[in-house]
């Protein structure tokens, strides 16, 4: 079964290729180097917040706040370093910020019992109104050069913000894999009831999980801030559900259980990719929600159909298990004499 | 009678003192007011492999989930090598060497099979891994680690619980129905393994309900019925009858001689409500038989026989089977549930929880689920559903403060003459009822048996399926018995004794009279 | 008599009903405009929107399902009507149209819901992403389609600034009234009488509750499961259209942006109305005085001098309080239940 889902990611990727390959067939531009690392660079922001949203949907929950999180902890930074606070320490402000933020997800969610939904719901409501308070409705309109220089900063040719991003995913994806803890994270999505009787911690995954999203949409904050050099006032707006479109375009499962960094990344890659294709196709930005949406559907169709195949493969090769036994002792007395 | 085939090894220690690894004292179990295990004494010898044999609701289950810690007893203690001890959680058992491989095992299926090892596991990890790799090769394991638990066969599935088991270090191994999903090869595999650990000490408890599987495997036997123990020997002391007999209820032969007195039934017409025509799906195969109006068709069988997946294929709930079914006399092509009762069919299912009764809602509202469409053109008329309502507690003397009260709060007997009343409201002409007395008391059942007598009289055809072999003898004017996914045995009521349905339901054929 | 009316008390709807008076006098204590009942009426017109897309989310609750592409829907209606009237079509013809894609916009949801096993938290979101870019998109695509506008520069020309300009019969409809009561607010009550009555009094409601309280069984007891959700989707759809509308007219502009904050809002209303989002709860009159509640609290706060940005700080901590109370409670009555039934197994005995 993780072939099918490994190849997910595969999938997506070749789906990604051959994206990338048709439309610069129609507008060579889009082959550019330029253009291809622009539209890495673009996705940098996707791709973190995607992480976060994963861990919380690994354990079957959801999260509609990282959004707001990441515009808190923006607004945060922003206001930091306007009122001179020193680089290092706003970004550790920021972090802590969007850590708390998480935290109180966490909290509601594993020890209030609220319904995630309900529960991120209500604090996108609540971070997004701090943001507003504490930015008295204006948009933060300059930051100190000191962070955005980071965004524009190249090592070896490439974005200074782009390895960081990739050292963040290739982490987590080992940590992922190998760290015990955080295989908690999928037992407790796959199968709960089996967690709990197997003695794993299942409120301090649920509370990690939910922490990890506010963390992550912290990161994803400060890259923003220095790419974008100003905060708006709907900073982060819409970015949770970008991030679910793309976690479940790259293969994880909503039920719980199943995916990787590396799906958030293909799947925030290849939304990103859409939005650029569309400009180099000549096509007006506003059909980008269209079409992220379209193809949203289509996957989780797609999904369902091939779901719907492979179980009816499974039940016909029981039941032919079962007539092979019926074959092998038609009648348990005739072995009795 | 047949005498089991290969003869169950020795036990590894036979001293007549030795400490029981385990024992329980005079168990007492309640659920809901009834009372399932009714002081309940038992003990587990070290590599002894004890196996519980009972019919459906004997209790079985229950004792050795108090025994893993998932329920706690009303009354009576567990001593484990002679301490007293009371486990509140599985984990509880789990510290004190006692581990359940359930009957559907826990997996996580898209982890990796050492994940769902070593998972939750307070151990150096790669003593662990070490130790697993000896287990493995001790008990047959043959998968890879690295592959997907989801994709493991239930026989392999069933390994890993055990290896779980013993990775935690358990002396005590409760299997629950561990072969009903097996193959014969598997089986085999299965019992290798099971002696191999019982040589190294450990004690297991075998529950299962294939008697010939238990005379091979076990060293001794315990029989339970309605909550007590009712045989407890040496395997070697008994044979296939002897158990059979222990299971049925005390009264069997008075039953039986009480019913050769009784009247046939007279209201039992020559029209076939019911015709199934070699009926196939995954569960089941060729199935065939007819129900009259007015007659009473009882399928037998032990659980796992395929019987509710056959109703389920009858009433149109199964899109894979193949087969004719025949509804007063109208062909069904791909029919669905809905379809069945507008032809005069309906199916009191066997989970009335999962299936059959909205538990959160007014329980009238289950009653009135199927014929909602009746009851007013555009509005729903109140009075009218409250008169169907009205009419059926007082045809079932369903005991309610209201109409309205929440179905959750009704008892169990309550809870299935809700979900009956449900059924008659489309006044069906053929019924099929799946386990309709599970977890009914004593009085409501009653009602019930005197319900299906009534709806007989009435000319309904009724397909009764039960695991309660009493119950399908008093009431059937004709029995079908399944084995294995294939009917195996029809006889008429007069003909038939409940020594011989048994024996049947457990596969053993060919015994005319005892 | 006594009986029904201690009943009646317990209920969450009588303790919403209330809280809304309580607010009421609180807010008009603070401001004494709200103690005007004219006054009191003519500010609802500022919170219909939430109520009409807020009503038929809860029979979708009620059936464990969710639906937040009402937001979308709400914004295509608008620039459907907008563009179907700048093309030559009578006003309330257009009118017509809108709620006619609302409407089919439901049924795509539902059709997607019931056919499929997929979380309807996920398709609404797709919808909700789709509807939106293609409300976005319609002007310059009617243009591309070769649809005449008035106007030389095509449909186009609407795209960033919305539509204006419209009759003024049609404006009427957020700004008149009969009386001292607005015509959104007759709008609201004669739409949530409509669905009050298919909820409360017709099979189909039934359906919803048993749908969302055990599908399986729903399924087994031939309840026509996917017609029913396709309706009950549609119904939601019709009801963001008809806010879309209602919107129009109070901005006297259509845009394809109208209504994207209110997600939370409706959402809130919804769940403070009583309705499970596990399914199989909820009432219409319940949503309605929530929307009420909050629609009067955002008044407040803003009479108040709060700024408009602390609402749904306020908004969302209220949804979090109502929930966990709500588990506290039943978490409650659960455990003393048990501990009943256990007591009397003990003396049975």
């Amino acid at each position: 079964m993780s072939r099918i889902w490994r190849s997910r990611e595969l999938l997506v990727f070749l789906l990604l290729i051959a994206l990338l390959l048709a439309v610069g067939l129609i507008n060579p531009n889009f082959w550019r180097t330029r253009s291809l690392m622009h539209i890495l660079n673009s996705s940098l922001i996707l791709i973190l917040v995607s992480i976060g949203e994963m861990f919380v949907i690994l354990t079957r929950g959801i999260d509609v706040s990282v959004g707001a999180i990441l515009g808190l902890s923006a607004v945060i930074l922003g206001v930091a370093l306007n009122a001179g606070v020193a680089l290092p320490l706003a970004v550790l402000l920021a972090l802590i910020v969007s850590v708390l933020a998480g935290m109180v997800n966490a909290v509601g969610v594993t020890f209030l019992r609220v319904p995630p939904i309900i529960m991120t719901l209500g604090t996108l409501g609540v971070y997004r109104g701090l943001m507003l308070i504490i930015t008295g409705g204006s948009w933060i309109e300059t930051i100190p050069t000191n962070i955005k220089f980071f965004a524009n900063w190249h090592v070896l040719g490439v974005r200074f913000f782009i390895w960081v991003t990739l050292v963040i995913v290739i982490l987590t994806t080992f940590l992922l894999r190998r760290f015990k803890k955080a295989r908690y994270l999928y037992a407790v999505g796959d199968n709960e009831e089996g967690a709990r009787l197997m003695d794993i911690p299942v409120k301090k995954t649920l509370f990690a999980a939910y922490t990890l999203a506010g963390l992550f949409a912290g990161i994803a904050a400060i890259i923003f801030v220095a790419q974008i050099g100003f905060v708006p006032m709907q900073a982060g707006n819409g970015q949770e559900l970008r991030a679910i479109a793309a976690d479940v375009l790259g293969g994880v499962n909503l039920a719980g259980g199943v995916g990787t960094p590396l799906s958030a990344l293909v799947g925030a890659i290849f939304l990103t990719a859409v939005d650029s294709a569309l400009v180099f196709l000549k096509v007006p930005g506003y059909w980008n929600n269209a079409v992220g949406g379209a193809i949203l559907l289509a996957a989780v169709y797609l999904d369902y159909r091939v779901r719907m195949a492979v179980a009816a493969q499974q039940r016909q090769a029981r039941a032919a298990v079962r007539k092979e036994n019926n074959h092998l002792n038609p009648s348990t007395s005739e072995e009795q004499t | 009678m047949a005498k089991p085939v290969t003869q169950p090894p020795g036990r590894s220690s036979q001293s007549p003192n030795e400490t029981p690894l385990v024992e329980l004292k005079n168990i007492w179990k309640v659920f809901a007011g009834v009372p399932v295990l009714k002081g309940i004494n038992l003990n587990l010898m070290p590599g002894e492999i004890h196996a519980l044999l009972g019919g459906n609701g004997s209790g079985k289950s229950t004792t050795m989930k108090i025994l893993s810690g998932l329920y706690v007893p009303e009354r009576g203690e567990i001593f484990l090598g002679g301490e007293q001890k009371v486990f509140h959680s599985p984990n509880e058992a789990h510290k004190n060497g006692i581990y359940m491989v359930p009957q559907e095992p826990h997996i996580f299926p898209h982890l990796s099979v050492e994940e769902n090892l070593l998972l939750g596991l307070d151990m150096d990890p790669r003593a662990a891994r070490a130790q697993v790799k000896q287990l493995a090769k001790e008990i047959g394991f043959e998968s890879s680690f690295s592959e997907e638990a989801g994709a493991l066969s239930i026989a392999n599935q069933q390994l890993l619980e055990i290896i779980r088991g013993l990775l935690r270090k358990a002396q005590i191994l409760i299997l629950d129905e561990p072969t009903s999903a097996l193959t014969f090869r598997e089986v085999e595999n299965l019992f290798k393994r099971m002696r191999t650990l019982s040589q190294r000490g450990i004690g297991i408890f075998f529950i299962s309900h294939r008697l010939n599987e238990v005379m091979t495997i076990s060293h001794r036997i315990s029989v339970l019925r309605e909550g007590r123990i009712v045989l407890a020997e040496p395997t070697t002391e008994v044979n296939s009858e002897k158990l059979v007999r222990a299971m049925l209820p005390a009264d069997a032969e008075m039953r039986d001689m009480k019913r050769k007195v009784r009247d046939p039934r007279d209201q039992i017409t020559d029209e076939v409500v019911l015709a199934v025509k070699k009926l196939s799906s995954d569960a089941f195969q060729d199935v065939s038989f007819e129900v009259r109006a007015g007659e009473v068709v009882g399928l037998a069988g032990l659980v796992g026989a395929g019987r509710t997946e056959v109703a389920e294929a009858v009433v149109g709930l199964d899109p894979n089977a193949r087969g004719d079914v025949i509804i007063k006399g109208k062909d069904t092509k791909k029919h669905d549930s809905r379809k069945s009762q507008s032809l005069g069919l309906v199916y009191v299912p066997e989970d009335r929880h999962a299936h059959g009764i909205f538990l959160e809602l007014p329980s009238l509202y289950t009653m009135t689920a199927t014929i909602l469409d009746r009851l007013g053109r555009f509005l729903l008329s109140r009075k009218q559903e409250e008169a169907v309502g009205n009419d059926y507690r007082q045809q079932l003397s369903i005991k309610m403060s209201s109409l309205h009260q929440i179905a959750k709060t009704l008892s169990g007997g309550n809870q299935q003459k809700v979900v009956l009343a449900k059924a008659l409201a489309s006044k069906p002409d053929v019924i099929i009822l799946d386990e309709p007395t599970r977890g009914v008391d004593a009085s409501a059942r009653q009602d019930v048996y005197h319900l299906i007598e009534q709806l007989a009289g009435q000319g309904v055809g009724i397909l009764l399926i039960s695991s309660e072999l009493e119950e399908i003898v008093d009431l059937s004017d004709r029995i079908l018995v399944m084995y294995q996914g294939r009917i195996i045995k029809e006889t008429e009521r007069a003909g038939a004794s409940l020594q011989q349905v048994m024996a049947a339901a457990f596969g053993l054929q060919g015994e005319a009279s005892l | 008599m006594k009986a029904q009316a201690i009943k009646w008390i317990k209920t969450w709807e009588f303790g919403l009903a209330v809280l809304l008076v309580l607010e009421i006098l609180v807010l008009g204590a603070i401001n004494p405009t709200f103690l005007n009942l004219e006054n009191l009426l003519y500010s609802t017109s500022d919170f219909t929107h939430i109520l009409l897309a807020a009503l038929p989310l809860t029979l979708i609750i009620i059936t464990a399902g969710i639906d937040i592409s009402g937001v979308s829907i709400m914004g295509l209606a608008s620039i459907t009507l907008g563009l179907t009237w700048v093309a030559g079509v009578n006003i309330f013809i257009a009118l017509f149209i809108a709620l006619g894609v609302g409407i089919l916009a439901g049924m795509f949801n539902g059709a997607f819901v019931a056919s499929t096993d997929v979380n309807p938290l996920v398709i609404t979101l797709g919808s909700l992403f789709m509807f939106a870019g293609i409300a976005m998109g319609l002007p310059g695509l009617l243009d591309a389609l070769g649809f005449k506008a008035y106007g030389a520069a095509g449909f186009a020309a609407y795209m960033y600034e919305g539509i204006s300009g419209l009759p003024h019969n049609f404006n009427q409809i957020a700004h008149g009234g009969i009386g001292w009561v607005p015509y959104p607010l007759l709008i609201v009550l004669i739409f949530a009488a409509f669905l009050g009555i298919i909820l409360h009094k017709t099979r189909f409601g039934r359906y919803l509750y048993l749908i969302g309280v055990n599908a399986d069984a729903a399924r087994y007891s031939n309840v026509p499961v996917k017609s029913t959700l396709v309706t009950v989707y549609a119904l939601s759809g019709l009801g963001a259209a008809l806010a879309g509308v209602v919107l129009t007219s109070y901005f006297t502009s259509a845009r394809s942006d109208l209504g994207k904050e209110a997600l939370l809002t409706i959402i809130t209303v919804v769940v403070l109305g009583g309705a499970d989002i596990y399914g199989g709860k909820g009432t219409i009159v319940g949503t309605l005085l929530a929307g009420f509640f909050i629609g009067f609290l955002r008044q407040g706060l803003l009479a108040m001098g709060v700024t408009s940005d602390v609402v749904p700080v306020v908004v969302g901590g209220l949804l979090v309080v109502v929930v966990a109370l709500k588990l506290f409670i039943t978490t409650y009555n659960q455990r003393r239940l048990n501990q009943q039934a256990l007591r009397i197994s003990e003396e049975r005995r």
